[in-house]
């Protein structure tokens, strides 16, 4: 029953998807901005240059440009024309962001990414045009990210990649943190144990589920937009049904662990992994009757390998200083391909991030007053200017502003703010951009405007991180997806409703 | 002015003895001049380059250059820009953490939030540090008539109360019904009148009745006081019908009150305009659809209000950001500046004092190190009586 209407419910997408990708690929003309003041963030600014965009990548862009007769041209004299932003770690836009069982791998924010949140409508009247989200910073193995373009009305035609980083939470929610730590390492153990005999087993496994990794990523050289999506859903199908096999067994297990107690652990966990590999090769047994003729992982076991593999990036959340000692320890015993975001007391671990070499990405709250706790005097915290004395390569996340005001619900405002406790606006501009886009491994599509990078840029009014300046347009794979003119809901909010 | 210069050549000739002779004197003397690469003085065009002149904790000369024989010169450099101290006409900051409302009694006239002044209180020292000098510390809005304000300065202890038994506060919003209404069933002694916003003008009405028909000399007194004008009368109100309200008793008593809160202000400001209320407006997160009591919040309230011709200040705490965010939605740069600086310190009434630079005036004033109301201009620091914050850590 599932599977059926898991079936139509594709096969209706996949339809949807070709019509739409067929009636209005050939329909996008060619489209330049001129005039504007272009800060690339790949070498230097031009000063009243021109940008091309066709099939919603970017064609040309220069002082000197030949603008193609059949463009749409849009002056943009005066302005100052910028990548859109990249929001390297970002759990909105979601319908809930943390899955109540500890150990999810397998779970995407891909399936449940509501692009109708207000926080896309927000996000592309900011700027920021790709977002990598990532589930929230409460469970402790808790799914994997996608990195998404911020236009778009359905899911599909937003993802640019989706293996973008399982999100680790070194933050227990209950219990303490003995047990939080102790159940990831069972976890992780348990896992590097299954594939090291896979491995032993079968060598060749290894570079087949690489493989799959790989197709899911937005496929650059030859193969067309259409086929691309066509390429993903596939997968996608695939993907689900695999689900849907293993759905029960895994609710059987995560139950179990629940149940395990301190001292019994180690004696019902073998039992457990023998009744598992039992089920497990009846399992395959099935199967390989049917078609595929290697072993069935679970979606779980699926996952875990591709971590312990290095395939799919970790993103590690420290909430506290000594987290980030938690973690190091962690990336080292199981070879994680790991990136820090750090909770606001971690500068105090300044250094060993430092050490690390790790792409970090900062607490929201960035300027902070911490109490001493006898004389209650307060020191101020600003992390920027911490993790700048350390080299560390950091960006930024927003947050849900404060008290007093929401300036930190503005990805700009960030980078506004570290300037202001002293970096160079070069770098806090690179780290809105092309450094979150590296962090996240898009850089070769977005992050600077260059020729043959998607089409995201924005058009603002003035010097970007200044006070008046305001995004006036976004473009989004070379469609306008903002126009602060047609902003009705900005517009109220700036003119009241008083006719 | 020629009598500042003939001053403070006496000084500089005085200086070096006195130093020699008596070290406590020395200190109550001082001449500091502030050089910096714009003064906005708040007080006409900006300065640009700007000199201001403070001796013994007063300002003595603004101008774009200043002579000195002695004294100490501080230069501040490139991109320097000093502006007056802020001044916040309406906060609870400076209040003891219990000490902001009463709550046996919806009547408290005669309580004064001087008495609850806690000035090591860490939130206050953030907001000196965040550019707050002046600040007028008023009871809370959980009981009807909380009493009176006190106008402070936000350092050091004791001497810097510029007003100890100022503006009456009272409530002509919903916290008071709230805050009852939280008490849930009738029958506890707890529960009493109001639990909803007709009570709350009740009480309004019913205790103006009484302060009119008192004599001088009784409980009603600081009520009647602000009947006649001689004290300023502070009405919370957020809601466009509370803020009508506030007009309908304004008419029936004939006071002239400070609407403080001000959220809806923008849906009635043609009544505003009419009446020609202050306001004093809370403007807290900026930015947000819903504000307090679920008002319906419009960024540009304070450039809507503007261009209606109202006085307003802004208030609260982390005032410059409120201002930058106030001007990046719609208000012009200069009367966002004024309205956290000479239009408070007008409205609460020690714009003798505070609020400008500008000679004669309180050495009040903050240091940046770029203009005002940009996102990335750092408070280098702030100074209150002549004093600066230099050895705190830099905002």
């Amino acid at each position: 029953m599932f599977k059926k209407t898991y079936f139509l419910a594709t096969v209706a997408v996949a339809t949807l998807a070709t019509l739409t990708a067929t009636s209005t690929l050939p329909a996008q003309k060619p489209l330049a901005l001129k005039g504007a003041k272009i800060i690339t963030m790949a070498g230097d600014t031009i000063e009243n240059g021109t940008i091309v965009f066709r099939d919603g990548k970017i064609s040309a862009v220069g002082a000197d440009v030949k603008v193609p007769v059949e463009a749409r041209v849009i002056d943009v004299e005066g302005k100052t024309v910028m990548p859109g932003f990249v929001e390297s770690h970002s759990s909105s836009g979601m319908s809930q962001a943390n899955e109540t069982n500890p150990i999810v791998p397998y779970v995407s924010v891909v399936d449940s990414i509501d692009p109708m949140n207000p926080y896309f409508r927000a996000a592309r009247r900011n700027g920021v045009t790709t977002v990598r989200v990532s589930p929230g910073n409460s469970t402790l193995i808790g799914g994997q990210s996608a990195v998404i373009k911020t236009g778009g009305e359905f899911i599909d035609d937003m993802v640019i990649k989706s293996d973008a980083g399982v999100k680790i939470s070194l933050k227990p929610v209950s219990g303490s943190r003995m047990s939080h730590l102790a159940k990831l390492r069972k976890a992780l153990d348990e896992a590097k144990r299954k594939l090291d005999k896979k491995n032993k087993d079968n060598p060749k496994d290894d570079s087949k589920d690489k493989k799959k990794a790989d197709d899911k990523k937005k496929d650059k050289d030859d193969k067309s937009d259409k086929d691309k999506k066509d390429g993903d859903k596939d997968d996608k199908k695939k993907e689900k049904g695999d689900k849907d096999d293993d759905k029960k067994e895994d609710k059987k297990e995560d139950k179990k662990e629940d149940k395990d107690d301190d001292k019994k652990e180690d004696k019902k966990k073998d039992k457990k992994e023998a009744e598992k590999k039992k089920s497990a090769k009846k399992d395959s047994d099935k199967k390989d009757d049917k078609k595929k003729p290697e072993k069935v992982e679970s979606e779980l076991d699926r996952a875990m390998f591709a971590i312990l593999s290095g395939d799919l990036p970790v993103i590690i959340y420290c909430d506290k200083a000594m987290d980030v000692g938690q973690a190091m320890r962690l990336i080292k015993e199981y070879n994680f391909k790991a990136s820090l975001v750090l909770g606001r007391e971690c500068h105090k671990a300044a250094k060993q991030v430092a050490e690390s070499g790790l792409p970090v990405i900062l607490d929201p709250q960035m300027v902070f007053f911490e109490e001493d706790p006898r004389t209650k005097e307060e020191t101020k915290i600003v992390l920027p200017e911490i993790f700048r004395d350390h080299d560390v390569k950091f960006t930024f996340q927003t947050g849900r502003g404060g008290r007093t005001t929401l300036g930190n619900s503005y990805f700009w405002y960030q980078a506004a703010t570290a300037v202001k406790y002293g970096m160079p606006v070069e770098e806090a501009l690179a780290a809105l951009t092309i450094l979150p886009a590296k962090f996240i491994g898009v850089d070769e599509y977005v992050g600077s405007i260059e020729e043959g990078k998607d089409a995201d840029v924005i058009v603002m009014s003035g010097e970007p991180l200044g006070v008046g300046t305001w995004v006036e347009m976004t473009i989004v794979n070379g469609e306008v997806v903002y126009e602060k003119e047609n902003d009705e809901q900005l517009k109220l909010l700036l003119e009241g409703d008083t006719e | 002015m020629q009598v500042c210069l003939a001053l403070v050549i006496a000084f500089a000739f005085l200086c070096p003895q006195i130093k020699a002779n008596d070290k406590a004197d020395e200190a109550k003397s001082k001449t500091t001049l502030y050089k910096a690469s714009k003064v906005y003085t708040m007080d006409g065009e900006p300065l640009s380059p700007g000199q201001v002149l403070v001796v013994d904790g007063k300002i003595k000369a603004v101008a774009e250059s200043i002579e000195i024989g002695g004294g100490t010169t501080v230069d501040l450099g490139e991109n320097s820009v000093l502006m007056p101290g802020l001044v916040d006409a309406y906060t609870q900051t400076p209040l003891a953490a219990n000490g902001t409302d009463e709550i046996t009694s919806e009547v408290t006239l005669d309580f004064q939030a001087i008495h609850s002044v806690d000035r090591d209180k860490n939130t206050l020292k953030r907001q000196l540090r965040l550019g707050t000098t002046t600040a007028n510390a008023c009871p809370g809005t959980q009981n009807v008539l909380g009493g009176t304000a006190a106008i402070i300065k936000t350092m050091d202890h004791g001497e810097t109360v510029l007003v100890d038994d100022g503006a009456m506060v009272a409530a002509m919003c919903n916290d008071p019904a709230a805050r009852n209404f939280s008490r849930s069933r009738p029958d506890t002694i707890y529960v009493r009148q109001p639990t909803n916003r007709m009570g709350v003008v009740w009480i309004l009405r019913n205790t103006f009745n009484k302060a009119a028909r008192a004599s001088q000399a009784n409980g009603y007194s600081k009520l009647k006081q602000t009947i006649s004008g001689e004290k300023p009368l502070m009405l919370v109100s957020r809601m466009s019908y509370d803020i009508v309200t506030v007009g309908t008793l304004a008419d029936e008593f004939g006071f002239k009150p400070i609407i403080v809160g001000g959220e809806e202000a923008y849906k009635v400001k043609d009544e505003l305009v009419e009446r020609k209320y202050p306001l004093v407006l809370k403007y807290d997160n900026p930015g947000s659809t819903t504000g307090p009591e679920g008002s319906a919040l419009c960024w540009n309230n304070p450039g809507i209000l503007k261009k209606a011709g109202l006085t307003f200040a802004i208030a609260g705490d982390n005032l410059l950001e409120k201002a930058k965010f106030a001007h990046r939605f719609g208000l012009d740069a200069d009367t966002a500046m004024a309205s956290i600086t000479s239009i408070p310190a007008k409205i609460i009434g020690v714009s003798d004092r505070t609020g400008k630079l500008a000679a004669g005036y309180d050495a009040d004033m903050i240091a940046l190190n770029g203009e005002p109301l940009e996102l990335t201009t750092s408070i280098r620091w702030v100074m209150v009586n002549g004093k600066t914050t230099e050895n705190q850590k830099e905002n």
